[in-house]
């Protein structure tokens, strides 16, 4: 797995995996105002989301998850932003999270796989 | 895969190109990030922030010469970040997905900026050759590069 940038002021992470079988090439940057996750199975940036914690009238934090550029008739890309921004928060971090996901397919065992490296190899 | 450190990092551990650094340009700290997708480039540039700032997708739409600009988070028409997109697609012939927390009416800043993202993505053979230099003419009011 790839090592964290940190001299740079932004530090990153790249790294590449395969899931089911398909290339993944996944870059993750984190800015002073928001995580930026990169996974592309397909030679662009594909479709992109953005998912941010809000603050609720309750103890239990609520989360906003929106496309903002690409298909937005695909909600297990939005399932997998929401899952991604849960585990941001519950880390402590109150960064908004930019989620770019060009993947070949968007099954769930390819999205969990997603997830799963992305976590795996987090920087906040 | 361990990646290089240097003072202009490039990693090219796990298959996408990320080029970061820095560079200081009348007392301005900017920085540049730059990550090369098979299809498409995405470039951040930081102006004495790390803030990720407002985000722009611009590309040819096709039929017409003609290059579109939408922006995709945050930002308007009228920012920097816009006019640099537009003018990296121009002559990169790429689609562009850009970065910016450049602050409003600051031409000279965007120029520099636009400038040093330039000169690298033509170092790193990421454009088209020019056959010739064009001309640029600054409109300081507006804050655009005219060709």
């Amino acid at each position: 797995m790839g090592s964290v940038e940190q001299h740079f002021p932004v530090p990153h992470r790249s790294f590449s995996v395969e899931i089911k079988g398909n290339k993944t090439d996944v870059v993750i940057s984190g800015y002073n105002d928001h995580i930026l996750v990169i996974a592309t199975q397909i030679g662009t940036m594909g479709t992109m989301l953005q998912a941010r914690k809000e603050e609720g009238m309750t103890s239990e934090p609520t989360f906003h998850v929106s496309v903002i550029f690409g298909k937005r008739d695909e909600p297990m890309l939005t399932a997998c932003a929401r899952q991604l921004i849960e585990h941001m928060s519950s880390s402590g971090s109150a960064r908004p999270l930019v989620l770019s996901l060009g993947l070949k397919d968007h099954s769930m065992e390819t999205l969990k796989g997603v997830v799963s490296y992305v976590l795996e190899n987090r920087i906040w | 895969m361990d990646s290089t450190t240097s003072p202009q990092q490039e990693n090219d551990a796990g298959g996408l190109q990320v080029h970061c650094f820095t560079d200081v340009v009348d007392e301005l700290t900017l920085h540049f990030q730059i990550i090369r997708l098979p299809k498409q480039i995405y470039a951040w540039i930081g102006c004495n922030s790390s803030k990720m700032g407002h985000l722009y997708a611009a590309a040819h739409t096709r039929p017409s010469e003609g290059v579109s600009v939408s922006c995709v988070l945050g930002g308007s028409s009228d920012n920097p970040g816009a006019g640099i997109a537009r003018r990296i697609v121009l002559k990169s012939g790429l689609n562009v997905i850009l970065a910016s927390n450049i602050p409003k009416n600051s031409p000279m800043i965007e120029a520099n900026a636009e400038r040093k993202m330039m000169e690298k993505l033509v170092q790193l053979g990421y454009t088209r050759p020019r056959s010739e230099p064009s001309s640029f003419m600054i409109n300081p009011t507006a804050g655009e590069i005219h060709r």
